[in-house]
């Protein structure tokens, strides 16, 4: 809270108790195992809505990764960049209430950060256990990859291929 | 004839509710709440170190997380036979208020306002006639002709831009919306305001946590380190800032949620005689002046009120076998004992057994099984919990906070006691509960600078912690007063791992279907006899169904199909 505030940040979403849905959280759990890039903070978002307004409102840049029940083959990346709550993929994480509203809230208010989402097809979300399935588990290190590239792009200021 | 509606999903909720309800003559004559997601939490736990079931619990559900991870921790303790620090607990009660005013806050404004305001009618409102009027209920300084005139200025580009967002699903223009344009758009500018604020609050849990969302906790105290003069642990600096987030919560709800609450009541005063429901009322208790075990030095009394009858109250007692029991005459679960049984949490079953229709489908065969909540009974009995039953119950005990709060604003609104047993009183309760826990909250942190200063800096109690010290086995059941309402989880332990573990959530309570008996729980029985004007926009079920604040996350789990938001009303 004291220090100054970098300017990216990973925020993984979603709920680890429900199987490839974690994702986001398995990924933050991920990437803290190595030493993160200069000016880039990681969070655990979890289940979490309202209470990661702090956040968004804190940094400009925030890089989002969720699950995704969008039909495309498990374990498929895709990176968009939403404005509106009706950009975000359906199932965006398990919760009804908090980032959907709170995304609106911060467009009406002049205070959205710019948004890159990293989503990941998930199969279904009806299993509760913990764990990743191997489709997901063998995307982790492109997932990864892919976020450093766009951090480190989005630093140095260049164009990234969007796809 | 009577015509089935069927509201799939009730929105702005935390989790997936279905309501399927019968309309004779305007009116609702009977109604079915069913979750349609299945929970089996208590299955990720088994087998698992009790130590770390909070960790577990707390992802269950985005909103009321630190609740279940209390519940959790003091299901271990009293199993083990841990008693914490006093610090602890305050700790502990503090988080409890801060998440308790946060939370109640959000529901009013972000879940519960748009079945009252009108954010399209807001467009229409006068800012200098809307500045006078917020002048004239509070104190609170956002209140220029200019600032209003800004927001609306800000909210017609919104509206324009056919990003309706947040506001998408209202039923805006509806004749059951009933406040002028300028009360409309107070409610619109501190929708907003509400939300800034509600991220202060939350720091308490950052601070005592450790991190937020999902802050850390401890079987045995808190994690966490407290000293006045610690430079990394919790110091006197963050202490006062601690205090500091507390007054502006205490500001928050005297001069923001409460004035407005008392404004828009006027217009609405005949749901305080629809809506009542069950008249039951459960509360396990919470916040604890000296410790968790002193049940009677809770601020929030523990008992149970039956047939409206404020004039007793029954102890309530969570281990006695014959007291708290689920049912599943009509839940998608089989017991090896077969239906037609209740059993308590200690000896609960959680074995899913889906028997409904295949989806999709236009409407559940209620006559046999229809929820994935099982169904709670107090001694045979359907109870609302709640904030309103907490109200209700510190009132009927006789406790002078209660009574003032209550006693002013029935003052204040002009209407009886009576009208307490309403959508309207449940909404207004969980108002008066904010200045309540927002006033004490600063009891709390008084007695712990206290306690510190004291030297005691104790934070928890560890000299159980280790499995070697555990009997081979043991139960436990811990409790707390969540948001929603009364919430416990038992805990069976065998050799040092979790064999049984169960949660009661106030949403089961609540949200469940009939008994065996054919008994309403309180979300159905509340939606007996409520008027729907318009079977395809039922603002009216919503209504009542928000003043609940129902929240199935954690009573049921998740699944979406489609992933659709949208809620369908089919009228059959």
């Amino acid at each position: 809270m004291d220090k100054p505030d970098p300017s990216i940040l990973i925020l993984g979403v979603g709920n680890y108790l429900m199987g490839d849905e974690g994702v986001g959280v398995h990924l933050v759990r991920m990437m803290e195992k190595d030493p993160l890039p200069e000016g880039v903070d990681l969070l655990d978002g979890g289940t979490a809505g309202f209470q990661l307004m702090e956040y968004l409102e804190r940094y400009p840049t925030v890089i989002m990764v969720d699950a995704t029940l969008d039909k495309n083959p498990v374990g498929t990346i895709r990176m968009i960049e939403p404005k509106f709550s009706q950009d975000f993929p359906k199932a965006m994480s398990t919760h009804e209430i908090g980032l959907k509203d709170l995304i609106e809230s911060l467009s009406l208010m002049g205070k959205m950060p710019k948004v890159y989402l990293f989503v990941i097809s998930v199969a279904d979300i009806a299993n509760l256990h913990i764990g990743l399935s191997p489709q997901v588990k063998a995307a982790m290190d492109l997932l990864k990859n892919r976020i450093l590239k766009l951090t480190a792009a989005l630093q140095n200021d260049t164009v990234v291929a969007l796809d | 004839m009577a015509q089935r509606i069927v509201v799939d999903p009730i929105t702005r909720i935390e989790g997936h509710l279905r309501i399927e309800a019968e309309i004779k003559d305007g009116k609702i004559a009977e109604a079915y709440s069913s979750g349609t997601m299945v929970r089996l939490i208590e299955e990720i736990l088994r087998g698992r170190d009790p130590r770390d079931a909070w960790a577990f619990v707390g992802r269950v559900c985005g909103v009321c997380t630190t609740v279940h991870s209390l519940a959790s921790i003091r299901s271990v303790e009293d199993a083990l036979g841990i008693t914490v620090p006093p610090n602890a607990e305050l700790v502990r009660n503090l988080m409890f208020c801060a998440q308790n005013i946060q939370d109640h806050v959000i529901h009013f404004y972000h879940l519960h306002a748009l079945d009252w305001v009108d954010v399209v009618s807001a467009l229409k409102a006068d800012p200098k006639k809307t500045s006078e009027i917020a002048q004239s209920i509070s104190h609170w300084p956002k209140s220029s002709p200019g600032y209003f005139s800004d927001l609306q200025k800000r909210l017609t580009k919104f509206v324009e831009s056919g990003q309706l967002g947040i506001f998408a699903n209202g039923y805006w223009g509806h004749p059951a919306y009933k406040l002028p344009p300028e009360i409309n758009l107070i409610g619109v500018a501190h929708y907003l305001e509400a939300l800034e604020w509600q991220k202060e609050i939350a720091k308490i849990h950052t601070i005592f946590g450790g991190k937020n969302p999902h802050p850390n906790f401890l079987v045995g105290g808190m994690a966490c380190s407290i000293s006045l003069d610690d430079a990394s642990g919790i110091n006197a600096e963050r202490l006062a800032y601690v205090q500091q987030l507390f007054k502006q919560a205490k500001e928050f709800v005297e001069q923001v949620y409460i004035p407005d609450l008392l404004a828009v009541a006027p217009y609405y005063l005949d749901w305080g005689g629809i809506g009542g429901g069950l008249g039951n009322y459960l509360v396990y208790g919470d916040l604890s002046t000296s410790a968790y075990a002193d049940v009677k030095n809770y601020k929030f009394p523990a008992g149970a009120i039956l047939n409206k009858d404020l004039s007793h109250i029954e102890e309530v007692d969570l281990r006695n076998d014959s007291e708290v029991q689920e049912f599943i005459d009509h839940s998608w679960y089989e017991y090896a004992g077969g239906d037609g049984v209740g059993l308590h949490p200690w000896k609960g079953e959680t074995k899913l057994k889906y028997t409904g229709p295949k989806p999709p489908f236009d409407q559940l065969n209620v006559e046999e099984k229809y929820s994935y909540l099982k169904t709670p009974r107090w001694k045979g009995n359907a109870m609302e919990v709640g904030p309103l039953a907490r109200v209700l119950v510190g009132y009927a005990s006789g406790r002078p906070d209660f009574k003032e709060v209550v006693d002013s604003t029935l003052k204040k609104l002009n209407v009886p006691a009576t009208a307490l047993f309403s959508t309207l009183g449940r909404t207004a309760a969980r108002g008066l509960e904010t200045i309540l826990t927002s006033t004490w909250a600063l009891e709390f942190y008084d007695q712990l600078i206290t306690n510190i200063k004291n030297g005691d800096t104790r934070m928890a109690a560890m000299e159980k912690f280790r499995p070697e010290t555990w009997p081979a086995k043991a139960m436990g059941v811990g409790h707390t007063e969540a948001p929603r309402g009364a919430l416990a989880h038992w805990i069976v332990i065998e050799d040092k791992k979790i064999a049984n573990y169960q949660l009661v959530v106030p949403s089961t309570w609540n949200a469940s279907p009939r008994d065996k008996e054919g008994k309403s729980s309180a979300y159905e029985a509340a939606l007996k006899d409520t008027p729907v004007a318009d079977p395809n926009k039922p603002v009216e079920i919503l209504r009542t169904i928000h003043s609940f604040d129902p929240c199935l996350a954690c009573a049921v789990h998740l699944y979406d199909e489609d992933g659709k938001n949208v809620s369908k009303v089919k009228v059959l």
